[in-house]
């Protein structure tokens, strides 16, 4: 059990290098699509499913989407791909700083001794679908807060991309 | 920009900065930051010059790791000691984290990179607000953690701020990029106090604000964004240029202006505390910011600049100055004699 858990966090770091050193946007989505799953694998591990559902159902669900469609819109035609030479050193060098922070923090040495947290119990009622509860009940300021977030992101992102080749993103 | 739009952005900014200066959970700090970074972007890039969005592409990067920083040094105390208070930050990692996520919200070296070219970037009043109002939520966050941060890393910070501050600012033309470094060498003053006597880090902080708006407000009303500009700006309203001329010597520190007592109460503090050395060093360092703001007084109250003017005097004068400029000017030169009773108010 403990192997798998470890072996998700291991995808997790890997989706994140993808990321990091992708060539274009189309390919570095993928990494991000194996990011999203093991952290959902590492979130049910730690005992907290309800989170990872979200966390699911918004990055891939709404973010991931919404990205392919608006890349759809402005595709490139010949994107470079992970087998070009420039790619590759790129995810070497970033896998060679990942794997020196990981040795430096000691992590591989934790990760051997102390194993992953064990929330089980009647705790895990009131931890992650219990937040979410109180979000909409006792902490309505919070809620009212993170939707004004929201709209205030739809707003900055309609008021820099207006324009077309007069605003701020001038190619298009 | 679309007035309801604008509404929007200033409305936010007010609601980031309100959440984060009353918030006592880092969650709710970290969402007012948030807001503040996403309102202030089309603030920025208004102009829609390639220079502004590339202003405002490096404010949001360099914002937003610095505001997933202050995430993960809340989150990393949170699960060492189970609570996510803002005042009882204890575990050493999670200070250490933090010291470096303020020090690159504020734009304390060596985090200070992105400030130059985004004032430069942005319009005067855009410039204003990301030098003053911007400052205050992670001032704010920097004065509750007070006990919490890491001493020696925030005085080298303070020193290194002080220094870059007032050395890259000496070949500068342009004088948002000149105000941008004034601004990091005053970040330098108010880091280094902190740890002693936080109330001298917030005095110094308002007085600089007050300052800063003035000489932003007053650049506004003569249209002035280089040297050259300022050389001729004389002819527009003559006497506002002469009181620029003291509120850039105020900025500098000079005694009896107000910016002197900022400077007078720290050196102090320090001296009390044992720290006579750092006091002489950031003392001798802000000589060199002394001498940008000398060169820019020189240049307000130039009356014959070595490139031609088609005029002396104009004959339209320009709109009277606002009565915000006149305030400030009076607060940000004279307040000096009033000491006793600021000490008081902060």
């Amino acid at each position: 059990m403990m192997g798998f858990v470890l072996f998700l966090g291991l995808c997790f770091v890997i989706g994140g290098l993808a990321v990091a050193s992708n060539p274009s946007p189309y390919y570095g989505v993928l990494g991000l699509v194996v990011a999203a799953v093991a952290g959902c694998g590492w979130l049910v591990s730690l005992g907290v499913s309800f989170v990872s559902l979200v966390l699911v159902m918004v990055y891939l669900g709404g973010m991931l989407v919404v990205f392919v469609y608006s890349v759809a819109l402005a595709a490139d035609p010949y994107p470079e791909a992970w087998g070009s030479w420039g790619v590759a050193g790129y995810g070497f060098g970033m896998g060679l700083v990942v794997v020196v922070g990981l040795v430096v923090g000691g992590v591989l040495e934790l990760l051997v001794d102390e194993g992953t947290v064990n929330s089980g119990g009647l705790l895990s009622v009131r931890s992650d679908f219990g937040g979410a509860a109180v979000l909409y009940s006792e902490g309505a300021g919070l809620l009212l807060i993170g939707g004004w977030g929201l709209l205030l992101t739809l707003f900055v992102v309609l008021e820099l991309v207006r324009g077309l080749s007069r605003g701020a993103i001038r190619a298009v | 920009m679309n007035p309801q739009a604008n509404l929007i952005f200033i409305a936010s900014l007010l609601l980031g900065t309100t959440i984060t200066i009353s918030s006592n959970h880092w969650i709710m700090a970290w969402t007012g930051l948030e807001i503040n970074t996403l309102a202030i972007l089309p603030l920025i890039s208004k102009s829609h010059h390639p220079r502004a969005i590339e202003a405002a592409t490096k404010y949001f990067l360099t914002q937003a790791a610095a505001s997933a920083l202050v995430l993960f040094s809340s989150m990393t105390n949170a699960w060492h000691t189970g609570q996510w208070d803002i005042t009882q930050l204890t575990h050493p990692t999670s200070c250490l984290i933090l010291t470096s996520a303020i020090a690159m919200k504020l734009g304390l070296v060596p985090f200070h990179f992105w400030f130059p070219e985004v004032l430069q970037g942005s319009p005067l009043t855009t410039g204003l607000i990301l030098s003053t109002a911007m400052k205050l939520p992670p001032m704010t966050l920097l004065y509750m953690t007070s006990s919490s941060l890491n001493p020696t890393l925030l005085t080298i910070l303070a020193i290194l701020s002080a220094a870059l501050g007032g050395w890259m600012g000496l070949n500068q033309t342009q004088i948002r990029k000149i105000l941008a470094f004034s601004s990091i060498s005053h970040l330098g003053w108010m880091a280094i106090i902190l740890i002693y006597n936080p109330k001298l880090t917030l005095l110094n902080f308002y007085l600089y604000a007050v300052m800063t708006t003035t000489v932003f407000l007053t650049l506004n009303t003569t249209k002035v964004l280089k040297l050259s500009t300022l050389l001729t700006a004389w002819t527009k309203a003559p006497s506002l240029n002469t009181m620029l001329l003291l509120t850039l010597l105020s900025l500098a520190g000079l005694p009896p202006l107000t910016g002197f007592l900022p400077k007078w109460l720290i050196i102090q503090e320090l001296t009390k505390q044992d720290m006579a050395p750092a006091a002489t060093l950031i003392s001798l360092l802000s000589l060199l910011s002394l001498f940008f703001y000398l060169r820019l007084a020189y240049c307000t109250t130039i009356t014959l600049p070595p490139h031609t003017t088609n005029h002396m005097k104009q004959w339209r004068t320009n709109k009277p100055t606002n009565t915000a400029i006149a305030i400030l000017t009076t607060v940000s030169v004279m307040l000096l004699p009033a000491s006793p009773m600021i000490l008081t108010i902060v």
